[in-house]
């Protein structure tokens, strides 16, 4: 057992596997409640499935139990193998493991029973908050030292956005969970809607964000087979994100009472993030130039650059929405649950599962099981996905047109009925690629070890 | 721009922190908290209702903050930074899948409430709200003092209101039958109840009201409109047997007007609640008429006064006029 924990790579796969089973976990919990928004009682008298409950479940479950896990794993890949040496301590890397999903448990366990502190996106409880601290900490310690040690000189993009990654998680996260409150992890009156969304916006922000990017830019280059692109436009995307996106958590409370000056700045920053998503997209774009079809014949390759192109669908979206004018009619509904899913599946999910796929054999020395399966992953996720996005745009359209010209929001439920269905109908896709993926996870592990993988293992450590 | 590891770890902690410093440390340092108007400290009761509130994940559906924009219930009073003084956590909330909470007290009577918690559905069938049954009958009331507190002062205020007027309201129930109509129709001003429904009740707009019916009225009233839907059980007075109307015509007509001012406004202090937020003008009246044809069995649609008929209303002639002498009187 020690061995395990002592074994080259094994807390990156740990980490991979992880991701994988929380993404059909975070998927059933979509499921139960996109069911429940079109048939309330759907599974009546359970206390542990009322929408109020499953609904931090899916979204907790999803945000740092997929999509987090999962580029996490990549991310203890890619960094040593791109500072040529290994990482510093594997044990440690476990200990991370450990604390982080303990962290992520505590939501299916502690929000179904009521176990939760509320705030949108910082619903883990105190002690769950610490336990994701502990683990960044332990991260940051691991990866610095892994620098360190380093056999390589020059520091690669995606190595600046995991450090940078956790560095802000261990001073964003305690601070927008208000950790020096621990019974409520709440500021008491409405500045806590400012410490909340600072938070809840980083975490897309300033945690998925630069793990997705930094996979992104391990992934595109080695299967295009060519370099970066450009150096400086890896720069300018790196410094613009930090500069600007902790800025912007504003937006999701720009009809609220909060001060004027606040507001301003939320907007003029969050219409700034096409800078950074464009100037990285425009690199990664570039550096698969005249190679396109290398890239996108290659089924991992293919979600990380569709991942690519969700991530400039939704920072456009995005910067848009957060526009006063446009937000009479698209805050409060489901267009703004249209958008979290492009971003969290989209952007984050496509690229870590892209990623995943790319980086499984490269850890486990074991050839992807089945392309195929792969290929039917992104077949299902991109047809639910892509209804998903049209179908909450359009009821959202609906929502925030009605109530805006004089409707209220009960009258405005019986519209509602048809999207909600085609939306419960479209969630089975999610959830099968979810069980797909998980399922050539575990036959790729079960598989045969293939000396060509391992050869080629061997060459990137 | 080379970038070492003491450039990349300090650069990416400086610039953090002086964002961070912006957008958390300032309004940290300048924002005041300053009761407004309405604002009045949580009783314990409530305060172990907003705990359900925030446990339960209420704010997924339902927001706490009235917009310059907003139509509905509470859109009389714009959220003011001085309302949330003192909650921890005061959540906003990102969606409205049910309607803004923040002026909900006093909104709808005690008994609405309860029986709201316990299934949504009961006051509300077309809800998509959770059942709380599984909540202790304890929790559930606490629940009920945190909803009713929303709006502080002036939830107060419509609170007192509710409470009074359901004295009146069980008191005039306590009398009979006859009784509390006579009462509840004492309540209309007089030139409503003189007041003929002005909306032929052609087949469409019959089934038009039916269809506001079903999705407002029937878990009250009743699918017969006897007032034995499955809320009754939870409210005082039960809700209203339409069928008793009958008995009460005047000058051998039942008066839409009275229908009309009762959906309208409501009766407060009892579990019907007003629902001139939620319907304009036809939608009252075909209601009007469908209850009137389907439970009184009859409607004085376009009897006189009557002006001039809009254009697509001439050539209807009122089938549901009662017979010369009043059955039963």
């Amino acid at each position: 057992m020690t061995n395990l924990f002592r074994k080259p790579q094994s807390a990156s796969l740990a980490f991979m596997v992880a991701g994988a089973v929380w993404f059909v976990v975070g998927a059933v919990y979509g499921m139960f409640s996109a069911i429940h928004l079109v048939a309330p009682e759907f599974l009546p008298h359970v206390a542990p499935l009322v929408f109020g409950r499953e609904r931090p479940v899916h979204v907790n479950t999803m945000l740092y139990g997929f999509v987090g896990t999962m580029l996490t794993g990549i991310g203890l890949h890619y960094v040593p193998a791109l500072l040529k040496t290994r990482l510093w301590s594997e044990p440690l890397g476990w200990v991370t493991f450990l604390f982080w999903n303990l962290t992520v448990l505590s939501g299916p366990l502690g929000f179904a029973f009521g176990f939760t502190q509320g705030r949108e996106y910082n619903e883990y409880v105190w002690l769950a908050d610490v336990s994701l601290v502990v683990a960044v900490l332990c991260m940051i310690v691991n990866v610095t030292l892994t620098i360190m040690h380093r056999r390589e000189p020059q520091l690669y993009v995606s190595i600046w956005y995991f450090v940078a990654t956790f560095l802000w998680t261990a001073c964003n996260y305690p601070l927008g969970n208000v950790m020096w409150h621990p019974a409520t992890g709440a500021m008491p009156g409405l500045i806590d809607s400012i410490f909340l969304w600072f938070w809840g916006h980083n975490l897309p922000g300033l945690l998925i964000t630069p793990l997705a990017t930094g996979a992104a830019y391990y992934v595109i280059p080695r299967v295009a087979k060519t370099p970066l692109n450009s150096h400086t436009l890896s720069l300018l995307g790196f410094w613009l994100l930090i500069a600007l996106y902790s800025h912007i958590g504003g937006h999701h409370v720009l009809q609220s009472p909060i001060p004027s000056w606040l507001k301003t700045i939320s907007v003029v920053d969050s219409i700034s993030m096409v800078l950074p998503v464009s100037i990285v997209v425009i690199n990664l774009w570039l550096t698969a130039r005249f190679v396109g079809g290398r890239v996108w014949s290659d089924p991992s390759a293919r979600l990380v650059m569709a991942g690519v192109v969700w991530y400039i669908v939704t920072c456009i979206q995005g910067p848009l929405q957060s526009l006063p004018f446009l937000q009479r009619v698209t805050h409060f509904n489901n267009w703004t649950v249209g958008h979290a899913h492009i971003a969290m599946l989209g952007f984050g999910g496509y690229i870590a599962l892209g990623a995943m796929w790319h980086t499984l054999p490269l850890v486990s020395g074991r050839p992807v099981y089945s392309q195929r399966l792969i290929n039917l992953q992104f077949g299902l996720i991109t047809f639910g996905l892509t209804g998903f996005f049209i179908v909450l745009t359009m009821a959202g359209l609906v929502q925030g047109t009605a109530w805006y010209n004089g409707e209220t929001v009960v009258r405005v439920l019986p519209q509602l009925i048809p999207f909600m269905a085609m939306r419960a109908a479209l969630g089975v896709f999610i959830l099968s690629a979810s069980i797909v993926g998980l399922f050539n996870v575990y036959m790729t592990l079960r598989g045969a070890k293939e000396p060509e993988a391992l050869r080629r293992l061997e060459e990137a450590t | 721009m080379k970038m070492t590891p003491a450039f990349v770890i300090v650069g990416a902690l400086l610039v953090f922190w002086a964002s961070a410093f912006i957008i958390v440390g300032i309004p940290s340092l300048t924002m005041k908290e300053t009761p407004s108007e309405i604002w009045r400290p949580l009783t314990p009761l409530e305060a172990r209702g907003h705990r359900l509130y925030v446990e339960n994940g209420c704010s997924y559906c339902h927001s706490q903050f009235i917009r310059v924009i907003d139509w509905g219930i509470g859109a009389e009073r714009i959220a003011k930074a001085g309302d949330y003084v003192g909650i921890e956590p005061a959540i906003l909330g990102s969606e409205r899948t049910g309607p803004d909470l923040s002026q909900e007290g006093g909104e709808h009577s005690d008994d609405w409430n309860r029986a709201h918690f316990l299934d949504p559905r009961n006051t509300t069938p077309i809800s998509l709200m959770p059942a709380w049954d599984f909540l202790s009958d304890g929790e559930i009331e606490a629940l009920m003092a945190y909803v009713q507190g929303l709006g502080g002062k002036a939830a107060d205020l419509r609170v007192k209101r509710q409470r009074d007027w359901k004295r009146q309201a069980v008191a005039a129930y306590a009398a009979g039958v006859d009784a509390n109509i006579e009462w509840l129709h004492g309540q209309v001003p007089e030139v409503w109840r003189r007041m003929p429904n002005p909306y032929p009740a052609t087949e469409a707009a019959l089934q038009r009201g039916k269809r506001i019916y079903q999705q407002l009225c029937i878990n009250c009233h009743s699918p017969i409109g006897d007032g034995n839907g499955p809320a009754q059980p939870h409210l005082s007075p039960p809700p209203l047997n339409f069928t008793i109307l009958r008995r009460h015509l005047v000058e051998n007509r039942y008066i839409g007007g009275i229908f009309y001012y009762q959906i309208m406004n409501g009766i407060t202090g009892t579990a019907m609640p007003y629902f001139k937020k939620h319907l304009e003008s036809e939608k009252i009246w075909d209601l009007a008429n469908y209850l009137a044809v389907s439970f009184v069995g009859y409607t004085d649609a376009n009897t006189d006064p009557r002006g001039i008929d809009a254009s697509y209303e001439g050539g209807w002639v009122n089938r549901y006029l009662p017979p010369a002498v009043t059955p039963g009187r």
